[in-house]
């Protein structure tokens, strides 16, 4: 509750609109409520007496009342729609800044997939609940409370009714409801169970169809197929009783009515409009307490959505600028000196001590098997985690004392998975530089290979990238990704095994681009082949986290047990298979 | 696989926005008439529960049509005339009606909602079988996320129309005209002025859907693009990050949130007034006939108190309908036209079936030949080209090529994932038409470039290779894929649970499972499909050697783009623009110095 209670500021703005919009429903709903005690007046002085003017004001009356209602009932769906219209935009906006400023541990903390999902369908869920709240919660509440008033004010002698219709009514509504939510909860998990299924199978259906398994599959899915329809009917059936109980109920208390009634009437207690009167609020007591009910459900469901919203716009970016940042352009010479660092702070770290030295123009080779940690090693760099131990230096000074946008902008960093946005292939490669000119375009895609498929496509540098790049093969991908570090010129390139799907010819004239165009920069090439990193000036061998071994080719060559066996596995004819 | 979930329960789907009372424009099915035709075919089996859930309905609503009459006849005949005893003999007909009428209607309920959850069911069921019969020409035409929407909202909308559209449909066209036949037996004039009230409600709802349905599809774009903006800056955000680009990530996101601020406004604002204006009409009507009725009832019109009373009554009945009716028949059309997306998918060719007396055996020698095949997956765009080669028992065939040279679509056309347009593949000296697909299929073994592993224990998918084998054959054959090593230190080792499609696996260790279950199925025939490639190379020289010995007496077809892999094989096939350029074996080819040994030159000069 205490996080719903933070999202308040957010409300702050549109204060006014949020008292008016429930005042307007006052407004919409005491003149519903005067309607009936209108008509009572009509019947038992206007008929009875046969006073035609006295009935025509009192029908003058009753729509005016019409009006001034549809006045406040117009009001106040502006004047809701507004206040969470709005609320729910800045929240939206805050949300999506907070996020875009994480650390990379902040996102792992939360995962991506509820991030979105946070600034999507939770705000979503949040500005609806608001809606109905400033809507049809006061609505619901009011009309009940006000019948209930004029009932004991103008018949009293039927009063007694509503002491045992409405707290019948009321269990039985809230019976249902919690009834309800336990069984749609498990209506919800069956659902799950069968969409998780026929997902699956969509998703492997060649695994399927090339093992046979059809009647595995279709066995399996008859199974939870049949326990989503049980618990569909027993749920539904169970919910069905509620709408013919309530009718039900209120109908018995329209009986008690007339039946009370006409012996108050004998007695001449009470006269005949009194009764109508109150069968119409009857109605409108019932009627209240159902979209009360509603409305509360839906407000209760808001609430987990709303401690999710309150969690994220609480946390903290991890990684933030010092406090007096250093914003001196970076030269590009980069030392760790033992440096350890791990993912999961609970687990065994993923560096372990990591000690080098690199100086600008220098190309530093990084090898190692899947999982020793080379890729760890270059993300720290432009600080997407930060170390545990050890310290970090670029030309002497540690990173942490970077201006973020200085130390960033210094690196071009290509990642292990070639990631695009759906623009053209010019802003996409603009990315790494908005200011580059055409030239320094077609130079970055010259660089890295690009250019000779760029210059097929019809549209050349305006071909429109599909979400996820769909309409691109992997290496060219890579080339994309690649020339968007390129045009940033920066003093230190970092390319993290991005050329696995690349082929080896462009691959080896990519190499020699970068040697030609990058003289003056730290180059960092992560990969797992021999090839990509032989010429580098000094090589890491990464093992488990540990350097094993640095040196120039022709050193490991020589010296180096790990390195001579992850050279006799790619350079050997035929591997060890021989062996 | 974001909203599928229809259910009151868990939050709805992203951008679809309740309107207040109104939910947007429906979509229209292509072909109404024939759609409803066969959802009729469906309901058929249950003829019974639907007949008698209408019999309920129609019951139902004419008792709640009484009990206003009733009412007004109570008042006018025995409270006014002080007939105490009389009244209450009235009372309790009218108890009595009441209920009958609560358990009419839910015995309707009762009904309704088996004989549309049975049909659901059936429908579910058949998609699914469908799904599972269709050819892989289908899934790559289709979007998995199109067929996904098909099993879920489709279905859903349709079952929404099932259990509730139907009846309500029904009763409310029934109380409709029984409370206007009823209105005008008590006092024509007064029926009249209620039915004034009509043209006014059905005029100003038109005015309001016609504003609101143009400002609700510019709010649903708005919002369209925003979601998309949202999902791609976030998943991409490591970009974002590393290249220093918040503060136009944000200022861009900005614009669209603005955009949509005020769209959604517009929307919300012009619709908002359904409801207001709805209450009005309500209120204005009964203001009508309570004041018109008292001026009648003083002039003798024949109106009494009773009557008012009565037609108060109605006109609450009567209006709630009416305004309802409209979104009742959306509801309808978006489940004929999800329907009609269902049948569309059912309708779909299935996978060839098998020729009559079509072979089963238990052993394939796995001796393959392809003569003359030809294939192409779109027409006029040829991938195999006359292609012919034979492959004698026991072989090791490596294919080598550029991507797209059709390398993958030599091997698919083996287990029969797709059929060749023209030529023969045959094995064992037959056509491999004439065996059954099934029994060829269980004596392929395949693994695929992008493996895919079910939601289950790591046991569990390995398994799947073969469904009836024990906790040992298991892991001997995790251990000869080189998967051991990785799984024993899963939390849990072999019974570490997987989510969908593997993904807490790297794509490494799923190769390894994936190739394990391949081991298992023990096949006569192999099929790996750069099977190693995710796999770092020490790694691979160890799955290798397990390998070997699996291929070791079987026909094995081989894809690696690492060439020193496949430089054992008996017969290399070189391919390129889905024809055979080279063939022969490493030495022979290297001789022939034609691409193969170019190929392998720059690997050596780079090395």
């Amino acid at each position: 509750m205490q996080a719903v209670l933070s999202l308040k500021k957010y409300l702050k703005p549109y204060m006014p609109f949020a008292i008016i919009a429930p005042l307007m429903m006052v407004l919409e709903v005491a003149m519903d409520l005067v309607q009936p005690t209108i008509m009572q007046h009509i019947i038992d002085n206007g008929i009875a007496k046969k006073d035609t003017p006295y009935v025509m004001q009192m029908f003058g009356l009753m729509i005016l009342c019409a009006v001034i209602g549809l006045i406040g009932g117009a009001g106040c769906s502006i004047y809701a729609s507004k206040t969470a219209i709005n609320f729910a935009a800045d929240i939206r906006q805050d949300l999506y800044e907070t996020i875009t400023y994480f650390s990379n541990s902040n996102k792992d903390h939360f995962t991506l997939g509820k991030l979105i999902t946070n600034i999507t369908s939770d705000v979503e869920m949040l500005q609806r609940a608001l809606t109905m709240l400033l809507k049809i919660f006061v609505r619901g509440p009011f009309t009940f409370i006000g019948a209930i008033l004029i009932v004991f004010l103008t018949a009293r002698e039927l009063f007694p009714i509503l002491l045992v219709v409405v707290p019948i009514l009321a269990l039985s509504i809230i019976f249902f409801t919690k009834l309800s939510g336990n069984l749609f909860l498990k209506v919800q998990e069956a659902v799950d169970a069968v969409n998780t299924k026929v997902q699956e199978n969509l998703a492997g259906i060649r695994v399927i169809k090339a093992y046979n398994r059809k009647s595995h599959q279709i066995q399996q899915f008859t199974t939870v197929n049949e326990t989503l329809m049980k618990r569909n009917i027993q749920a539904d059936q169970i919910i069905g009783i509620l709408m013919p109980l309530t009718a039900f109920v209120v109908n018995m208390g329209i009986i008690a009515a007339l039946w009370l009634g006409a012996i108050k009437v004998e007695n001449s207690t009470i006269e005949v409009g009194v009764i109508l009167a109150f069968i119409n609020y009857l109605m409108m007591i019932m009627g209240g307490l159902m979209s009360s009910s509603a409305v509360l459900m839906q407000i209760a469901r808001a609430v987990p959505s709303a401690n999710r919203i309150a969690a994220v716009l609480g946390e903290q970016s991890e990684i933030i600028s010092a406090e007096h940042p250093v914003t001196t352009p970076i030269k590009g010479s980069v030392e760790f000196d033992r440096v350890s660092f791990a993912y999961n702070k609970n687990n065994e770290p993923v560096l372990k001590n990591i000690s080098f030295k690199a100086e600008p123009g220098e190309t530093i080779g990084i090898i190692g098997m899947t999982g020793s940690g080379k890729s760890s090693i270059v993300k720290l760099i432009p600080r997407m985690f930060d170390a545990d131990q050890g310290s970090i230096k670029i030309d002497g000074r540690p990173i942490k004392d970077y201006d973020l946008q200085t130390l960033r902008g210094a690196i071009g960093f290509t990642p292990q998975k070639a990631t695009l946005f759906s623009r053209t292939i010019e802003e996409n490669v603009k990315y790494g530089n908005e200011e580059a000119s055409l030239e320094e375009l077609i130079e970055a895609l010259e660089c890295s290979c690009a250019l000779e498929f760029v210059e097929k496509l019809e549209l050349r540098e305006q071909y429109m990238v599909t979400q996820g790049a769909t309409n691109l093969s992997g290496g060219q991908k890579q080339r994309l990704a690649m020339a968007r570090a390129f045009i940033r010129k920066p003093a230190i390139l970092i390319l993290d095994d991005t050329t696995s799907a690349v082929d080896s010819i462009s691959e080896k004239r990519i190499q020699q681009a970068i040697e030609e165009n990058f003289e003056d920069s730290t180059k960092f090439i992560v990969s797992s082949k021999i090839s990509s990193i032989r010429h580098a000036d000094k090589i890491l061998v990464l093992d488990d986290g540990v350097v094993v071994g640095q040196g120039t080719h022709k050193e490991l060559l020589e010296n180096n047990k790990p390195y001579q066996e992850i050279v006799s596995t790619q350079l050997v004819r035929g591997g060890t298979l021989n062996e | 696989m974001n909203k599928p979930q229809g259910r009151p329960a868990g939050p709805p789907p992203i951008g679809r926005h309740p309107g207040p009372r109104f939910n947007g424009p429906a979509e229209k099915a292509k072909d109404q008439k024939a759609t409803l035709k066969r959802i009729w075919s469906y309901l058929k089996n249950q003829r019974v529960g639907i007949m008698s859930s209408i019999f309920f309905v129609v019951v139902s609503t004419l008792l709640s049509l009484l009990g206003p009459l009733l009412i007004g006849r109570i008042i006018d005949d025995y409270i006014l005339r002080f007939n105490i005893e009389g009244a209450i003999r009235m009372i309790l007909v009218l108890a009595g009606i009441y209920i009958v009428s609560a358990i009419f209607t839910w015995l309707q309920t009762f009904m309704m909602i088996r004989v549309s959850q049975k049909t659901i069911r059936e429908l579910r069921q058949q998609l699914f079988e469908k799904f599972q019969s269709l050819p892989i020409a289908i899934y790559d035409k289709r979007q998995q996320g199109d067929l996904m929407s098909r099993m879920t909202n489709d279905i859903e909308n349709l079952n929404a129309a099932l259990s509730q559209s139907i009846i309500q449909i029904v009763s409310t066209v029934l109380s409709v005209v029984g409370t206007g036949i009823a209105m005008f037996y008590l006092n024509w004039v007064l029926a009249v002025v209620t039915l004034l009230v009509i043209p006014i409600i059905i005029w100003s709802t038109k005015q309001i859907i016609k504003r609101s349905s143009k400002n609700f599809s510019q709010r649903q774009r708005d919002l369209g693009n925003l979601n998309g903006f949202i999902e791609e800056t976030i998943s991409n955000s490591h970009i974002t990050t590393l290249f220093g680009k918040e503060e136009q990530t944000v200022a861009q996101f900005k614009e669209a949130n603005e955009k949509l601020r005020a769209s959604a406004l517009k929307a919300d604002i012009t619709s908002g007034f359904l409801g207001p204006i709805n209450n009005f009409i309500n209120n204005l009507g009964i203001g009508l006939v309570i004041g018109v009725g008292a001026l009648l009832v003083i002039v003798n019109f024949g109106v009494s108190v009773g009557v008012i009373a009565s037609f108060v009554t109605y006109t609450r009945q009567f209006f709630r309908p009416i305004n309802q009716l409209s979104n009742l028949f959306n509801t309808f059309q978006s489940a004929i036209a999800g329907a009609e997306r269902v049948f569309e998918i059912l309708d779909e060719q299935n996978e060839s079936a098998d020729v009559p007396e079509a072979i089963t055996k238990n052993r394939y020698e796995g001796d393959v030949e392809f003569r003359n095949v030809e294939f192409a997956y779109q027409p006029n765009k040829p991938v195999l080209r006359k292609l012919s080669f034979r492959a004698k028992a026991g072989e090791t065939i490596a294919f080598v090529g550029p991507t797209g040279s059709g390398k993958t679509t030599i091997i698919q056309l083996l287990n029969r994932f797709y059929d060749a347009a023209s030529g023969e593949i045959l094995i064992d000296g037959q056509d491999i038409k004439r065996y059954k697909m099934a029994n060829l299929r269980n004596h392929i073994g395949v693994v695929l470039q992008d493996t895919y592993l079910f939601s289950g224990s790591v046991r569990e998918n390995i398994r799947y290779g073969k469904l009836d084998a024990t906790d040992e054959e298991v892991e001997r054959a995790a251990e000869t894929a080189y998967a051991h090593n990785f799984i024993k230190y899963l939390p849990q080792g072999y019974d570490t649970m997987l989510v969908s499609g593997g993904m807490n696996l790297s794509q490494g260790q799923r190769q390894l499972i994936a190739i394990a279950r391949a081991i298992l199925e023990d096949p006569d025939i192999l099929i790996l499909d750069e099977a190693t490639s995710s796999v770092d190379t020490m790694t691979e020289v160890h799955i290798q050697k397990g390998l070997n010995n699996l291929m070791q007496g079987r026909t094995s077809f081989v894809i690696a783009h690492r060439l020193k892999t496949i430089e054992n094989a008996d017969q290399i096939l070189v391919i390129k623009d889905g024809a055979i350029l080279e063939q022969g074996n490493h030495d022979g080819l290297m001789e022939q110095k034609g691409l193969y040994a170019s190929l392998q030159h720059q690997l050596q000069v780079q090395q």
